[in-house]
C-alpha cells in the first residue's frame, strides 16, 4: 500500500477539518477571514504538487490500483487546486450574502475539492461513485446555503433529486459491469473490454455510468438541470460547479472512455458527436432571451461542455489534450466572470443583465475584466477561449478525412459559436452602452480580488498568446490515454 | 548577445503604461503623465544600456519567440537589432520623450490630460514595435496600430468637427496606402514563402528573379503603404489636416516618428525594390519635395507652413531612396526629427504664449519677448534650411549629391532638389521674419511671455542635436548596414545648396523685413492663390473620388440595409431566436418534468445504441 501516494489529498481534508476546528476560536467577526486562510493553505499544497515528492515522474498506483498518480492525475488536482483557490476568495466577498455559517461554507468547497482531487485519480468503477458522491453531496449543501433564500433552496432540492436519479443510474450501471465481467478496476477491465464489446448487458452498464458523467459535465440530454440550479445557487458554488465539478465529470470521462473500455468508445463515434452536437446548440439557442446572468452562464457552459465533448469525440490524441487546454481557458475565463457577477450583484437581489450598466463608471477594471470574459468564451484572439476553441476544431477536422461526419460537427460548433456571439456581446453592450444607469456609486475592491482577477486576465492572455507551454504539458498529461 | 530581454521591456514598457493609465489611474493626472514619461525615458535609458552593452551591431541580429506553433504551423514574434532599427529606437524615444515633458506643461488645461498620456504612450509601443519587427507581417500589425494610435491623437479634441474629420482623413487615407501594401506583404509571402526580412534578403540575394515579372508590382506595392504613413504626393492630402491635434502630437507624429515610419519601412525592405520601381519612387518623392515647398510659401498658418515644410522634406527622403541611397534618407530622416521636432514644439510655445493664435500675421516682435523659444527656433530653422555646420546641411547635401549619381539619379532631380532647398530657406525665413520680429501685430502677440521650464527644456534637449548632430556619425552609422554614401559631386551639391540659401534668404529678407502684409499675393497674383488653396488638391479629390466613393458607399448602403441586414441577418437572427425561445418551454422549473425529461434522455441515448 502506498499511501503516501494521497498526501494532496489528505492535506485537503486535514485542512477541511482543521478550518472547522479554528472556527471555534474565531470571533465571528473575523470568521470570513478564514477564506483567506483556506486559499493560502491551499496555495501551499498547489505549490507542493510541484515538488519531486509529489510529481516523481513515474506513474503509481495504491489501494491495489484502485487509485492512480500520473500527469493526467496532476494536471486535473492542479486545475482543480486553484480553482479552489480562486472560489474561496469569491466566497469571502460573497460572505455578507451568508448569514450563519461561513467557515462550514468554506469547509465544504475543501470537502468537495477533495472528491475532485480522488476523481482526478480514479482507476476503480467503486472509487469512481465514491468520488462522484462526495463532489455531489457536498455540492447539494453548497447549492441551498442561502437558507433564506428560495431560490437557493429550490436549487439544492432541483440539484438534490436529479442529482440522486443519475446516481442511481450510475450504480445500476457499475452493477451490470461488474456483474458482466467480473471486474471494477480500469486497467483489468480494458484487459477483457474487448471480448464484451457485443454483450448489450455490459454495454448497457457502461451507458449507463455515461449517463450518471453525462448528469455531471452538463451534456444533452442530461443538462436540464443545469440552468435552474445554476441561477440558483450563490455565485461561488455556481462558480465552483461550472469549473470544478464540469472538469471533474470530464476527467472521469476521460478515464472511463479511453482508460477502462477504448475498445468499446471506438465504436462510439457517432454517439459521442451526436451528443457533441445537440449539446452546443441547444446551449447556445436557449442562451439568447436569457436576460439573468447566471443563468445565461448556465446555458453558456453547457455549450461549452458541448465544444469539449467534440474534443472527446476526435476521438485522438489531439483532441484530449485540446480538451485539457481549453478547460484551463476555462478556468481562468469563467472564474473572471463569476467573481464580476459576484461583486456587482451581491447588493442587488436579482442578477439581470440590466444591472451591469454603467460597469464601466462604476469599475472600469471589473468592466474590462468582463468584457475580457466574455470575448474569450466567444472564442475571438487573442485570448484563451479563441485558442482551445481552435485546438478543438482542428482536431476534429483532422479526423475528418476517414470519418465525413466530423466536418458536419465542426460545422455545427461554428455555427454554434456565431450563436454565442449575439448574447456574449449583450452583456458587452450591457455594460458599455446601456442607457441611464440607475447606480453609478463606485465599486469597492478588495485587494485579493483584485490580484485574482487579475491572475485571471493573465491567464487567458498568457493562454491565449503563448499557448505552448499547456499545450505541451496537456499532451503530456492524456499520453497514457488509450485510442 | 548580452541582456537580450531588453529589448522586449524597451517595446513593452509603453504598453504597460498605456494600459495601467486606461485601467487604473484614469482619474489621478500627475500619476498618469507620470507613467507615460517615465516609461518612454526609461525606454530611452534602457536603449542606451543595451547599445552600451552590445554595441551597434549584436551578435545575434535577431531576438524572437515562436508566437504559436502548431504542426506546422509557426508563426514568430521576433526583433530585429541593428543600426538601423537601434538608432531608431534611439531616436523614437530620446525625441519622443523630449515631446512627453513637453506635452507636460502644454496640456496641463486639458480635460482629457490622462487619456492623452495613455494615447501618447500607445503610440510609442505601436511606432517602436514598427521599428522592432522583424518580419512583414508583424511589422503590418504595429502599422496598423500606428494608424489607430494617430487617429485617436489627431482627434483629440474630437468636440471641435474639424479636430474629428481631420482624425478620419488621416485614418481613411493611410488605409487606402495600407491596402496597397497589404497586397505587396501578400505577393511577397506567395512567391517568396516567408515574411521574415533576412529570409527574403537571403532568398534575393540568391536568385534575384524570386518575384519574376511581380518584382515591379511587388515594389511598388509595398511603396503604396510608404506613400500614406510619409504623406507622399497623391495621398499627402492628411497631414497638413492633421495639424488640428494638439501641437505636441504634431511634433511627434508628423514630424519625428509616424511619417518617418513610411522611410523607414523603404529603407529596411530597400532590397526589393528594383530599377523601375526605384525610378517611380524618386519621382514621386521629387514632386511631392516640390509641390509641399511651394504651397509653404503662402500658408500663415505656423503650423500648416511647418506641416507643409514636413511634406517637402519627406519627398526629400523618399527620393533620396529612389536613388539608390537609403543612407541619406535615414541620415535626413534622423536629423529632420531632430530639428522638426524642435521647430514644432517651438511653434507650440508660441502658441501656448498667444493663446492659440497660430496665424504669423497676428504675431510679430516675439524675438524679445521669447528669447528661447526664439533662440531654440532659430537653430531649428537653420538646420532645416541646411545653413553649413547644422545638421541639415550635411544631411540634405549628400542627398542633393545623390541625385547626380549616374545610375538612378539625373539632373532633373538634382535641380528639383536644389529648387527646393532654395523654397526652403525662402518659407523659413518668412516664418521667422513675420512671427518673431517686425511689430506686435495683435495685443495677444504685445503681451506674450516665455513659456515655463517644463516647455523650454525640451526644446533646449532638442536644440542640441539640431545644430551638432552632423558631427555624431549617424551616417556612417548606416553606412554600415545600408552602404556607404558615394558620390563625387559633393563639391557641386555644397555650392547648390549654399547658393540656394543665401538666394532664399535675401529673396525673403527682400520681402518681408518688417512688413505688415503679405507682399506677394500682388505681385504674382493668381499663382499665390493657387499656392495658398494647395493647388486645389482637397476640392479636386471633393468633386471626384469622394464623389464616386459616396455614390458606391449609397449602393452598398442599400444592399446591405435590404438585403444584408433585412433578409440575411434578421432572417437568421429571427430563426435562431424563434429557436431558442422554443427550446426554453421545455426549460418550466419543474421538477417532475426535469425528472420525466431526464429519464426519457436516457431511454432515447439506449435505443440509439442498443435498439439495433
Amino acid at each position: 500500500m502506498n499511501y503516501s501516494l494521497t498526501i494532496l489529498e489528505m492535506a485537503v481534508i486535514a485542512l477541511g477539518l482543521g478550518l472547522l476546528l479554528l472556527d471555534l476560536w474565531t470571533p465571528a467577526g473575523q470568521k470570513r477571514q478564514l477564506g483567506y486562510v483556506a486559499a493560502a493553505a491551499l496555495g501551499f499544497v498547489l505549490l507542493f504538487s510541484f515538488s519531486s515528492l509529489v510529481d516523481s515522474g513515474v506513474t503509481a498506483t495504491a489501494f491495489n490500483g484502485m487509485y492512480v498518480q500520473d500527469d493526467l492525475a496532476l494536471f486535473f488536482k492542479r486545475f482543480f487546486l486553484l480553482t479552489a483557490i480562486l472560489v474561496l476568495v469569491m466566497s469571502v466577498e460573497f460572505a455578507d450574502c451568508i448569514p450563519t455559517g461561513i467557515s462550514e461554507f468554506y469547509a465544504l468547497i475543501l470537502f468537495a475539492l477533495s472528491g475532485m482531487m480522488v476523481a482526478a485519480s480514479t482507476n476503480d468503477f467503486s472509487l469512481l461513485f465514491v468520488a462522484v458522491e462526495l463532489i455531489t453531496v457536498t455540492f447539494y449543501v453548497l447549492t441551498s446555503f442561502q437558507r433564506s433564500r428560495l431560490a437557493s433552496l429550490e436549487a439544492g432540492v432541483k440539484y438534490l433529486i436529479l442529482g440522486a436519479l443519475s446516481s442511481a443510474f450510475m450504480v445500476f450501471g457499475i452493477a451490470l459491469v461488474f456483474g458482466t465481467t467480473g471486474k471494477l478496476n480500469f486497467t483489468e477491465l480494458a484487459g477483457v473490454a474487448a471480448q464484451f464489446s457485443a454483450d448489450k448487458v455490459f454495454l448497457l452498464g457502461l451507458l449507463l455510468v455515461l449517463v450518471g458523467l453525462g448528469f455531471k459535465i452538463a451534456a444533452f440530454p442530461f443538462q436540464i438541470w443545469a440552468p435552474d440550479v445554476y441561477q440558483g445557487s450563490p455565485a461561488p458554488t455556481t462558480a465552483f460547479l461550472a469549473v470544478g465539478s464540469k472538469a471533474a465529470g470530464f476527467v472521469l470521462l476521460l478515464r472511463v472512455l479511453f482508460g477502462a473500455v477504448p475498445e468499446v468508445t471506438a465504436h462510439w463515434t457517432r454517439l459521442l458527436m451526436a451528443i457533441s452536437a445537440a449539446t452546443i446548440l441547444y446551449g447556445n439557442l436557449c442562451a439568447i432571451p436569457q436576460r439573468n446572468l447566471k443563468r445565461l452562464l448556465g446555458y453558456s457552459s453547457i455549450a461549452n461542455a458541448g465544444y469539449m465533448l467534440l474534443g472527446v469525440a476526435a476521438l485522438s490524441r489531439a483532441g484530449q489534450s485540446a480538451v485539457l487546454f481549453y478547460l484551463g481557458g476555462y478556468l481562468f475565463t469563467v472564474l473572471a466572470a463569476f467573481t464580476v457577477i459576484c461583486l456587482v450583484m451581491r447588493r442587488i437581489g436579482g442578477e439581470d443583465i440590466s444591472a451591469l450598466a454603467g460597469l464601466n463608471q462604476r469599475s472600469p477594471f471589473l468592466a474590462v475584466t468582463m468584457t475580457l470574459a466574455m470575448v474569450s468564451l466567444a472564442g475571438i484572439p487573442p485570448l484563451a477561449g479563441f485558442f482551445g476553441k481552435f485546438l478543438l476544431l482542428k482536431a476534429a477536422v483532422e479526423q475528418g478525412a476517414p470519418n465525413h461526419a466530423y466536418y458536419w460537427l465542426v460545422a455545427v460548433a461554428i455555427v454554434g459559436v456565431v450563436i454565442s456571439l449575439y448574447y456574449y456581446f449583450g452583456v458587452v453592450r450591457a455594460i458599455y452602452w446601456s442607457e441611464q444607469p440607475a447606480d453609478l456609486s463606485p465599486i469597492q475592491i478588495s485587494t485579493p480580488i483584485k490580484v485574482c482577477l487579475c491572475l485571471c486576465v493573465l491567464g487567458m492572455f498568457v493562454l491565449g498568446l503563448f499557448p505552448g507551454v499547456v499545450v505541451n504539458v496537456a499532451a503530456n498529461a492524456v499520453a497514457t490515454l488509450k485510442f | 548577445m548580452k541582456l537580450e530581454f531588453l529589448p522586449w521591456l524597451i517595446l513593452f514598457l509603453p504598453l504597460l503604461s498605456a494600459a495601467t493609465i486606461t485601467l487604473f489611474t484614469q482619474k489621478n493626472r500627475e500619476l498618469s503623465a507620470r507613467l507615460s514619461i517615465g516609461a518612454i525615458v526609461l525606454c530611452f535609458a534602457l536603449s542606451i544600456l543595451f547599445i552600451a552593452a552590445n554595441g551597434w551591431e549584436p551578435l545575434k541580429k535577431e531576438t524572437l519567440v515562436t508566437w504559436l506553433e502548431v504542426g506546422d504551423l509557426q508563426l514568430d514574434f521576433g526583433l530585429r537589432l541593428d543600426p538601423l532599427s537601434l538608432l531608431m529606437v534611439l531616436v523614437v524615444t530620446g525625441v519622443g520623450g523630449a515631446i512627453h515633458i513637453f506635452s507636460w506643461g502644454y496640456m496641463r488645461e486639458d480635460r482629457a490630460f490622462s487619456r492623452y498620456f495613455a494615447c501618447l504612450s500607445l503610440f510609442t509601443f505601436s511606432m517602436l514595435g514598427v521599428v522592432l519587427a522583424n518580419n512583414f507581417l508583424l511589422m503590418f500589425i504595429f502599422w496598423e496600430l500606428v494608424g489607430v494610435s494617430s487617429y485617436l491623437l489627431i482627434g483629440h479634441w474630437f468636440e471641435r468637427a474639424s479636430a474629428a474629420d481631420a482624425a478620419k482623413k488621416a485614418f481613411i487615407t493611410n488605409r487606402l496606402g495600407d491596402f496597397g501594401f497589404m497586397l505587396g506583404i501578400l505577393i511577397v509571402w506567395a512567391l517568396g514563402g516567408g515574411l521574415n526580412f533576412s529570409l527574403i534578403e537571403d532568398q534575393l540575394r540568391q536568385n534575384p528573379a524570386l518575384f519574376g515579372s511581380m518584382t515591379t508590382a511587388a515594389g511598388l506595392l509595398i511603396f503604396c503603404g510608404a506613400v500614406g504613413k510619409s504623406a507622399q504626393f497623391p495621398l499627402h492630402v492628411w497631414l497638413p489636416d492633421a495639424m488640428e491635434g494638439p501641437t505636441p502630437v504634431s511634433a511627434l507624429i508628423h514630424a519625428a516618428t509616424m511619417v518617418a515610419a513610411g522611410v523607414y519601412l523603404l529603407c529596411r525592405v530597400f532590397f526589393i525594390f528594383n530599377t523601375p520601381a526605384l525610378h517611380v519612387i524618386a519621382w514621386v518623392g521629387g514632386a511631392t519635395a516640390l509641390m509641399a515647398a511651394l504651397m509653404a510659401v503662402q500658408q500663415d498658418d505656423i503650423k500648416r507652413i511647418l506641416a507643409y515644410s514636413t511634406l517637402s522634406q519627406l519627398g526629400y527622403m523618399v527620393m533620396a531612396v529612389g536613388v539608390a541611397s537609403p543612407t541619406p534618407a535615414m541620415y535626413h530622416l534622423t536629423t529632420h526629427a531632430f530639428f522638426k521636432a524642435l521647430l514644432f514644439l517651438g511653434a507650440g510655445s508660441v502658441i501656448h504664449a498667444l493663446h492659440h493664435e497660430q496665424d504669423i500675421w497676428k504675431m510679430g516682435a516675439l524675438s524679445k519677448k521669447m528669447p528661447m523659444t526664439f533662440a531654440t527656433f532659430v537653430v531649428g530653422a537653420a538646420a532645416l534650411c541646411g545653413v553649413p555646420g547644422f545638421s541639415g546641411f550635411f544631411s540634405k547635401d549628400e542627398i542633393i549629391a545623390a541625385a547626380l549619381n549616374p545610375r538612378h539619379g539625373s539632373l532633373g532631380l538634382f535641380l528639383l532638389a536644389a529648387g527646393v532647398a532654395m523654397l526652403t530657406t525662402f518659407y523659413m525665413s518668412r516664418l521667422v521674419l513675420v512671427a518673431f520680429f517686425g511689430p506686435a501685430r495683435s495685443d495677444d502677440a504685445d503681451q506674450a511671455q516665455e513659456s515655463p521650464k517644463v516647455m523650454t527644456l525640451p526644446l533646449l534637449a532638442l536644440a542640441v542635436p539640431s545644430a551638432l548632430a552632423g558631427f555624431f556619425g549617424i551616417a556612417q552609422l548606416y553606412g554600415k548596414q545600408l552602404g556607404e554614401a558615394h558620390s563625387s559631386f559633393q563639391v557641386l551639391a555644397m555650392a547648390a545648396s549654399l547658393g540656394a540659401v543665401v538666394f532664399g534668404l535675401a529673396l525673403a529678407w527682400g520681402l518681408y523685413w518688417r512688413a505688415e502684409k503679405d507682399p506677394l499675393p500682388e505681385k504674382i497674383g493668381p499663382l499665390a492663390r493657387m499656392l495658398r488653396n494647395r493647388f486645389y488638391f482637397d476640392e479636386l479629390y471633393e468633386a471626384t473620388v469622394i464623389k464616386l466613393h459616396d455614390t458606391i458607399a449609397a449602393i452598398a448602403e442599400w444592399f446591405d440595409q435590404w438585403i444584408v441586414a433585412g433578409l440575411m441577418v434578421r432572417g437568421a437572427h429571427g430563426t435562431t431566436e424563434l429557436f431558442g425561445r422554443a427550446l426554453r418551454l421545455a426549460q418550466t422549473g419543474n421538477l417532475q418534468t426535469y425528472a420525466f425529461l431526464f429519464v426519457l434522455g436516457v431511454a432515447v441515448v439506449l435505443y440509439l445504441v442498443l435498439g439495433k
